[in-house]
């Protein structure tokens, strides 16, 4: 860290204090205060809000119904992990940093950001579609998550079920079934199916790693990525099975040293 | 007649959805006192919604904000019978200017937000360490840990936070 972000730490840490300043609170309170009703957040800019207030006289049923069909909700901007039911029942988790909007009618759906899981719920009439800035997701009923919080990058994993993997709606696809993982650049036209997918892709979501008679170098740089830690270990070729909880690295270790009888140091 | 200002709930709310956080830290360091910083932000937001429901249009809404809470915070340290030696904003080390200010807000929001957002084990011990000043050893007593899964989190939470707050966007904060 630079000096100047060692400073504002500094600063943060000696007030910081667990719940405070919680923009959520503040806003409920506001409306309070004003008596507003919530609004669902929609994408439409204050000049269409005006016209459309000037139009209405003349244009009122046809503005309602065109607002409507334009409407996006912007589901919870989480900042912990956190998972969200959607209209049509599908269950969402997003990862910190995750963003998400919907839009339901005839079709489902949805633009998002960053890492997301989806247990979307089945409904043949009406595809969900994803729309993951420059990668592009079709699905009837299944659970796969996207991530798209690399730069350039978007991956998905499919944990259940059948999912149409393309960089956009007109484009060549990829059709991935159950633990199969592709990925797609920017420069890239059709995605690329990983020969080896990671089942601990979805670790986080999972709440769990799970190894099947994985070496413990793979085991490691598992960890490593999970947790940005690095390990050396006694002996990298002796293999382990397994699930773990995510939410202890120490005791993961711990089991790890004694069920392979190594020794594992960070460093 | 006046005409009436259209206020558009949904646009006013991204104000405040994007802004809350860092004005708190920027009153934070005026007051140094969290609960007292979010009143005066919360006052702030509410003086300018009645302003536009009367009709006045605010041209750069977000620079408003920042200055009537900068001039609220001045005008309760100095009933409080404070010095306040000067209208700048300032922090330990010395005078800045708005821009500046603005900026370091918005930077000290994003590790607030990081911050929060780390695994609970992880932030508590980082806090009792870097905000509490405990050693390792006491930290590790307290809460019945190895002194060295006390460094192994502590030393997680920093690498968290420098990562974390260059990647956390301004949507965020919510």
């Amino acid at each position: 860290m630079s000096h100047s972000e060692d400073r504002h730490l500094d600063f943060v840490l000696k007030h910081y204090k667990e719940g405070a300043f919680d923009t959520e609170k503040a806003i409920g309170r506001f409306r309070e205060a004003k008596g507003i009703k919530p609004q669902p957040r929609r994408r439409i800019s204050f000049a269409a809000i005006a016209i459309s207030v000037a139009a209405a006289v003349l244009l009122g049923v046809f503005l309602f119904t065109g607002l409507e069909s334009r409407q996006w909700t912007d589901v919870a901007l989480a900042d912990a992990l956190q998972t969200v039911v959607l209209p049509d029942g599908t269950t969402v988790t997003l990862a910190p940093g995750a963003l998400l909007s919907y839009r339901m009618k005839d079709q489902r759906e949805v633009r998002m950001e960053g890492k997301v899981y989806f247990d979307v719920a089945r409904d043949e009439s009406r595809p969900f579609e994803i729309d993951a800035d420059g990668a592009f997701v079709r699905v009837l009923g299944t659970e796969f998550m996207v991530d798209g919080s690399e730069k350039d990058e978007v991956k998905v994993y499919v944990a259940d079920g059948k999912v149409l993997f393309a960089k956009n709606r007109k484009s060549e696809g990829v059709i991935l079934t159950k633990g199969m993982e592709a990925s797609i650049e920017d420069q890239m036209q059709v995605p690329e199916v990983e020969e080896t997918p990671d089942v601990n892709s979805i670790a986080w979501q999972r709440g769990s790693f799970i190894f099947d008679h994985t070496p413990l170098k793979d085991v490691l740089d598992c960890l490593s990525e999970y947790y940005h830690v690095s390990f050396a270990a006694t002996d990298l070729s002796k293999k382990l099975s397994g699930e773990f909880a995510t939410d202890d690295l120490d005791l993961i270790i711990t089991l790890i040293e004694s069920a392979l009888d190594v020794t594992i140091i960070r460093k | 007649m006046k005409v009436p200002v259209i206020i558009n709930p949904t646009d006013f709310e991204s104000l405040f959805r994007y802004n809350f956080r860092p004005l708190c830290l920027y009153a934070l360091h005026y007051m140094g006192d969290v609960e007292a910083s979010e009143d005066i932000v919360q006052e702030c937001f509410l003086k300018l919604w009645e302003k536009l429901e009367q009709g006045t249009e605010v041209e750069n809404r977000r620079a408003y904000l920042y200055m009537t809470v900068r001039n609220r915070c001045l005008d309760t340290l100095r009933k409080k019978g404070l010095q306040t030696e000067s209208l700048n904003p300032n922090d330990t080390y010395g005078i800045i200017d708005d821009d500046d200010a603005a900026e370091r807000s918005q930077t000290e929001a994003k590790l607030w937000t990081a911050i929060d957002s780390l695994p609970e084990k992880c932030r508590e011990v980082f806090i009792l360490s870097k905000r509490d000043g405990l050693k390792y050893e006491e930290i590790a007593e307290e809460l019945g840990l190895s002194v060295n899964t006390v460094r192994n989190q502590i030393s997680k939470a920093l690498k968290i936070l420098k990562e974390g707050a260059r990647k956390i966007l301004m949507f965020f904060f919510a």
